[in-house]
Parts: structure tokens; C-alpha cells; sequence
């Protein structure tokens, strides 16, 4: 069971750069092969200043750049052995770059205990990662949900 | 937004109804190396997505399934398609069901609305993936900006 405490508590910031090799490599690991996400030369040629970023990039700025995610959600109270994803969210507020260094803060803005039966619950957080750019520009708001057994 | 990216133009608020359909991706069936390859591009190495025996010690999932986060890719991909990824303001999904080997993934979305901000066109829409029995595996919406055809003149 999680503690409630913690609701409303913040992580040190974490920061990763923005690299095309990974859109590259997102987009074809989701089996889009659009030009656009291959090279700088193909998102030009139609018509982009650069590799644009892949809708659901914003995973990999958590899962690579976040490396102490694991344990700061461990540190929430929760098990992590039965966690499943409940919902993800992207608001998107300024471009981001292939080159740009986003930091992010991750943030547990919500938190409840539902119990089941027999004795059982679950602990359904979410959590909001805020990133900024190197120029401390606010570019993408992400939210998470899950549920943890 | 402020931008200074020229985003190439793939589709006009003026062009866009409510209740249109946006045109629907059909996914390959769902293969053991796209999960692989997907843990390795994304960072999501929980093994309940590679490792067929961790996925049968859980209760209720008995086997490999795929990442949620592939599914919403998937649909990812059909808003790319349609608006172009930089006219993306907001995509939020929930995960409703797993998604197993072989599986055949449909993404579909409709228009529910239209509205401007500040003089900025956007488009609202729901969207939603489903595998080859029609059972959802993700639901969700999302808002995209969209450019006048007066504007671009």
C-alpha cells in the first residue's frame, strides 16, 4: 500500500537529450516507416526543419532518462512485481528538437487505495512528468496512471 | 504555441468535419521480436512484455503481452498520418485490455469536435484501437491544431 503522504511530493530533475537516432528507432520499432522520422534529409524533403518527433517519444524521454524511476516509485510504497499502465497523457507545448536537452520533474499529483476482496487492494497513482527545455521552456506535460497490486 | 518549424501541411481546419472519420491503420500481427524491439527502443524492459515464463508467474496474464505503450504507438502513428505529428496539442489514452502474440491491431478515430483558441483552428477527436475480435485495447483523444487554407495564401 502506498503512502499518502507522499502525494504532492517531487523528484530531483532528470535530463536527456533529444536524439534522432531514437525517433528513428521508436518509429520503426512501432512499424511506421514514414520518411519523416528517418533523417534530418527526409523530414527537409517534406518539408520539416528536422526529424519531428514520433507522438509517443515522450516514453522514451521517462524510460531512458529517468534511470532512478524504478526506485522512486518504490520509494512511493508501492509494489512494483503487479504494476499495469492504466492511462498515459501528452499535452504538447512548444516543438521539440533532435538536440534539445529536456529536463524533467517527475511529480505523484494523485494517489487512492482501493481495496478488493478478500483482503486484496490495489494502489492507483498518477503521476505527472513536466519537461522544460534547455532555454527552461516549458515543451511537454506527460501524466501517467497505474495500477499497482 | 510559438513555432518556427515550417510543419508541411497535410491537412486544413476548413477540410475537417465533425463526424468525419480518420482513415484507419491496420497493424501487422503482433510478433515476439516487435516486443523485443520495441523494449529496446523505448527503455520498457519489464519482462511481462519478453519473457514468455515471467509472463505465466502472474496471475491473470499467463504469457507475453505486448507493452501499452505500443498500442498507443500504433495509434500514434494513424494521428501522424493524418495531421502530421507537429499538429499534435494533446494525446491521452487509457489501457483497457492486453494485447497478446499474433493479435491484429485496427486503430480507428472520428472528429467530435471543432473550436478555436486565441485564432488557432483545432480539431478534437477520439480514438481507439482494437484487435481482430473487436475486443479495445485502448481508448482515447487527442486535439490537434490545424491551419487555415486563408492563411496559407
Amino acid at each position: 500500500m502506498f503512502d499518502k503522504s507522499k502525494i504532492g511530493q517531487s523528484f530531483p530533475p532528470f535530463t536527456i537529450e533529444v536524439e534522432r537516432g531514437k525517433i528513428r528507432e521508436l518509429a520503426l520499432a512501432i512499424g511506421d516507416d514514414n520518411p519523416i522520422y528517418q533523417s534530418r534529409e527526409a523530414a527537409q524533403a517534406a518539408g520539416y526543419s528536422d526529424v519531428p518527433l514520433f507522438p509517443t517519444a515522450p516514453t522514451m524521454f521517462t524510460f531512458w532518462g529517468n534511470t532512478k524511476m524504478v526506485a522512486q516509485l518504490v520509494s512511493l510504497g508501492i509494489n512494483l512485481m503487479g504494476v499495469l499502465h492504466g492511462e498515459e497523457e501528452y499535452e504538447y507545448l512548444a516543438p521539440i528538437n533532435p538536440g534539445d536537452t529536456l529536463t524533467g520533474v517527475m511529480t505523484l499529483v494523485d494517489g487512492k487505495t482501493r481495496q478488493g476482496q478478500g483482503g486484496t487492494s490495489m494502489d492507483i497513482l498518477t503521476v505527472e512528468i513536466r519537461y522544460t527545455n534547455q532555454r527552461g521552456q516549458p515543451v511537454l506535460n506527460a501524466r501517467e496512471m497505474i495500477i499497482a497490486r | 504555441m510559438t513555432t518556427n518549424v515550417q510543419a508541411p501541411t497535410k491537412l486544413f481546419y476548413e477540410d475537417v468535419q465533425v463526424g468525419d472519420s480518420i482513415p484507419k491503420l491496420v497493424k501487422p500481427s503482433l510478433s515476439h521480436i516487435q516486443l523485443v524491439r520495441y523494449a529496446g527502443a523505448s527503455g520498457d524492459f519489464n519482462p511481462l512484455h519478453t519473457d514468455p515464463k515471467f509472463g505465466e508467474m502472474i496471475p491473470g496474464v499467463g504469457g507475453i503481452i505486448s507493452h501499452g505503450m505500443l498500442i498507443m504507438g500504433f495509434v500514434g502513428q494513424m494521428l501522424s498520418d493524418y495531421v502530421g505529428p507537429l499538429a499534435l496539442r494533446k494525446f491521452g489514452v487509457r489501457f483497457k485490455g492486453m494485447t497478446r502474440l499474433d493479435d491484429v491491431i485496427t486503430c480507428i478515430g472520428t472528429i467530435t469536435e471543432k473550436y478555436e483558441v486565441g485564432g488557432e483552428g483545432r480539431i478534437a477527436g477520439k480514438v481507439q484501437a482494437a484487435d481482430q475480435n473487436g475486443d479495445v485495447k485502448v481508448s482515447g483523444t487527442f486535439v490537434a491544431a490545424l491551419p487555415r487554407r486563408i492563411e496559407m495564401q
